[in-house]
């Protein structure tokens, strides 16, 4: 990964494509990259959809290596939902490839003036633009099956179907998995409109005759490699409840927390949850012949996703994860995990966010458009999306552009993106990160990272409420950093738990760019990332006052804690105070 | 399924004992149930510590390393000793859960301050132990590890329940006989120790 490929989408006849060396972002992938290319070059009051705007696409900093769980690819750009910073990250088989193909970015930068709709080749020999019109307006599954046509099978697909071609504000970026199936998205504020507004329908990634990256140190790699899988499949969350049952696991828990947002947030439970349970779910995939078990890109050795086959047996979707299942299933009042897949298959399908999506249809159930429960309302609501009418527009343009229009007043959005599945009213801390991230509501922005090993601002006291002040900085701080390694971040129970796998962690990062690697450099590295994310943000205008929650969580007390958001303003505002 | 004549459990008046042996392969045909919850015989005013460890004859070790997220009435549990069930309690059980909010429900966890104030505060001391009833869930790992545990110290199962049961099982009549709104019900797996 020494070089970076920028791509003018709009140069005087046509495409240009420059490669260069890495300069001021030598030993940067995934976040870090996305966001310092961003908030250096990009003007942060450009329009998101407009020339000025770039998307950034990077592989982590260990991508392309035989180190595992290594295949995150960051996609970073303004984001045209949020207005902020985005960086929106993927499994799949693309950062592998394009890591090997020796890019740390590719850079797709201004905006063609004509109707044309391109094609990217990237691979040994180099990057190839390539106008396509048969391509307009085809969606995600279809297209990858043309392109197979054209490139085979052993390549790895970016694509965006028609929701990213008409620039919808949930359009997503697919990235396909081992089996070639467009079900990896960066999925969150809108990326896939910034590459429709680029005029790219597909980027193809072809690592043919391209070797695995080596490490500087070959045999200490090898072993830090060895003790960190060791420890993934050691601990229980990463070696046995992950596989068995993937992230919907947490179905039962959050229902049982009360924390489990239910017919878009009026209660913290939901009837039907152990119908749509990630135990309910492995063991339906497990008896039509699908597999509870599956990873997302080679080298994943928690394998936290799976296969979903219909009644007949046949495939359908990927294991829909458990925000996908929340947004769809118990925000909209639907038990139903036949259903919940479909949507999930339509949403990977026209390429948008599923978050985005789940809470939009909630927010039209509110809004009285179809009722909570209506599990054939909600999939004609989404194939108005798909057909882009003027109401599937509107819907895709996501929660809050769709409360304004039908007056919802309870819209769960922060900086205009939809919270995820988790309610910051019986889970105080987590509504901490949700305001103050410098991404829009994201539950990634602070995972359960090994922040109690980094000791990020020193030890937290449990009982005071500075503490999950504290805990959100840490948080944030910790994943800025995984993120730009490439890791995926389910790794992080294991690093929390077991010293020894983060520190193998750590080795993995030194060994291979022969540096020694210490938790205060992962610490600088991720408050390196905030800060110019928060900075960007700064720019573009946003104030302490876009860091808060909306008003119902502080006036509508949920069931069955009968409680409000109660963190003060000025808490908040203490989270980027390091 | 054959009626035995079983001990009567404590402090259940006058319920039909059932009691049968299944094959392993059904054990899953009871995950739906222990999802919603199973209503089983307890003696309540103790410690959970009390109700896991002793009456429901868990493995300290297995209390402590396995069951790490616990909730009594919705609310995370962190110490054990210091939480007493009552009549009608809800105790749910699962093992360690991924993603921030699954470590912040974890019992003791580092995250622990993420849930403040739906956490359950600490109550003061045990009463004298009394005969009642207990609301039992099981979550994921646990569903298989503990459910064959849970189905031979016995259920009470109300007639809906015990019919969506009958269903789901095989080789067994499809509803509960005439006449029976409430059953105890003890289940054996061949080939399974518990
Ligand atoms: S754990 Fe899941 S999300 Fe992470 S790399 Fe593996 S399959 Fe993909």
């Amino acid at each position: 990964m020494d070089k970076i490929a920028r791509i003018d989408m709009g140069a005087a006849g046509g495409p240009k494509v420059t490669v260069g060396d890495l300069g001021e972002y030598a030993g940067l992938g995934g976040r870090a990259m996305t966001s310092l290319v961003v908030a250096a070059e990009v003007h942060p009051l450009a329009h998101a959809l407009g020339a000025e705007n770039k998307l950034v696409i990077s592989p982590g900093m260990l991508s392309g290596t035989t180190g595992s769980m290594t295949g995150r690819l960051s996609v970073g750009c303004k984001s045209p939902l949020t207005g902020t910073i985005k960086e929106s990250n993927a499994g799949g088989q693309a950062a592998q490839v394009l890591a090997r193909l020796g890019y740390a970015a590719v850079i797709l930068e201004g905006k063609p003036v004509g109707d044309d709709l391109y094609k990217i080749v990237i691979n040994k020999d180099g990057i190839k633009v390539i106008v396509d019109n048969s391509l307009k307006m085809m969606d995600n599954y279809l297209l990858v099956a043309k392109l197979r046509q054209e490139f085979g099978d052993k390549v790895a697909y970016m694509t965006i179907g028609s929701a990213g071609e008409r620039k919808l504000l949930a359009a997503s970026i697919a990235c396909t998995d081992p089996e070639l199936r467009p079900t990896r998205h960066c999925g969150r504020g809108g990326v896939g409109a910034v590459m429709g507004a680029k005029r790219v329908k597909a980027i193809i990634l072809d690592d043919a005759g391209m070797k695995m990256r080596p490490a500087k140190d070959l045999d200490k790699f090898r072993d830090a490699n060895r003790l960190f899988v060791e420890g993934l499949r050691k601990h229980p969350v990463t070696g046995e409840g992950l596989p068995a049952y993937g992230t919907n696991v947490l179905t039962n828990v959050l229902n049982e927390a009360g924390g489990y947002p239910t017919n878009n947030f009026k209660s913290g439970q939901f009837a039907g949850s152990s119908k749509i349970s990630g135990e309910a779910q492995a063991e339906l995939e497990i008896k039509r012949g699908g597999s509870a078990t599956h990873g997302c890109h080679r080298g994943c050795v928690i394998q936290c996703s799976g296969i979903y086959n219909d009644k007949d047996g046949k495939y359908l979707t990927k294991q829909p994860e458990y925000e996908t299942v929340w947004s769809h299933g118990g925000h909209c009042g639907i038990d139903d995990l036949d259903t919940i897949a479909q949507l999930d298959r339509i949403d990977d399908n026209i390429g948008v966010d599923t978050i985005e999506m789940g809470v939009t249809i909630g927010i039209a159930m509110d809004a009285g458009l179809i009722e909570f429960g209506d599990k054939a309302g909600a999939i004609r609501l989404m194939e108005e999306v798909q057909k882009g009418t003027p109401l599937g527009r509107v819907l895709g343009s996501g929660a809050g552009i769709t409360g304004k229009v039908f007056g919802v007043e309870r819209v769960p959005v922060v900086k205009n993106q939809a919270l995820p599945a988790y309610d910051p009213r019986a889970v105080q801390g987590i509504g901490v990160t949700y305001a103050t991230t410098t991404q829009g509501a994201d539950h990634t922005a602070g995972y359960a990272i090994a922040t109690n090993i980094l000791k990020v601002g020193g030890d937290v006291d449990p009982l005071k409420t500075e503490g999950q002040i504290e805990l959100s900085r840490n948080l944030q701080i910790a994943t800025a950093a995984i993120d730009s390694t490439g890791m995926c971040l389910f790794i992080a129970f294991a690093i929390l738990d077991q010293p020894e796998t983060f520190q193998a962690l750590l080795d993995m990062l030194g060994s291979f760019y022969g540096i020694t690697m210490t938790g205060d450099d992962v610490v600088a590295l991720g408050k390196k990332v905030l800060s110019a994310e928060r900075d960007f943000n700064t720019r573009a205008g946003f104030t302490k006052h876009d860091d808060r929650l909306p008003r119902f969580f502080y006036n509508e007390p949920i069931a069955p804690h009968n409680q409000t958001f109660l963190m003060k303003d000025e808490e908040l505002d203490e989270v980027f105070n390091w | 399924m054959s009626q035995t004549i079983a001990a009567q459990p404590p402090g259940i008046p006058d319920l039909k004992n059932f009691t049968a042996q299944l094959d392993v392969g059904q054990l899953s045909s009871f995950f739906p149930i222990f999802q919603k919850g199973v209503t089983v015989p307890a003696i309540v005013g103790c410690t959970l510590k009390s109700f896991l460890c002793e009456q429901m004859a868990i493995p300290t070790d297995y209390v402590t390393e396995r069951i790490t997220t616990i909730f009594l009435d919705n609310r995370p549990v962190d110490d054990l000793d210091r939480t007493i069930i009552q009549e009608g309690s809800r105790v749910t059980l699962s093992a360690a859960m991924p993603g921030l909010v699954g470590a912040t429900m974890r019992r003791g966890g580092f995250y622990a301050a993420l849930r403040q104030g739906i956490s359950h505060a600490s109550d003061s001391g045990a009463t004298e132990g009394t005969s009642g009833t207990v609301r039992l869930k099981l979550f994921n790992l646990l569903l298989a590890e503990l459910g064959p545990l849970v189905l031979l110290r016995g259920l009470i199962l109300e007639r809906n329940e015990l019919d969506e049961l009958l269903h789901i099982l095989s080789k067994l009549p499809d509803n509960a006989p005439d006449g029976v709104e409430k059953i105890f019900l003890s289940v054996s797996f061949s080939g399974v120790t518990t």
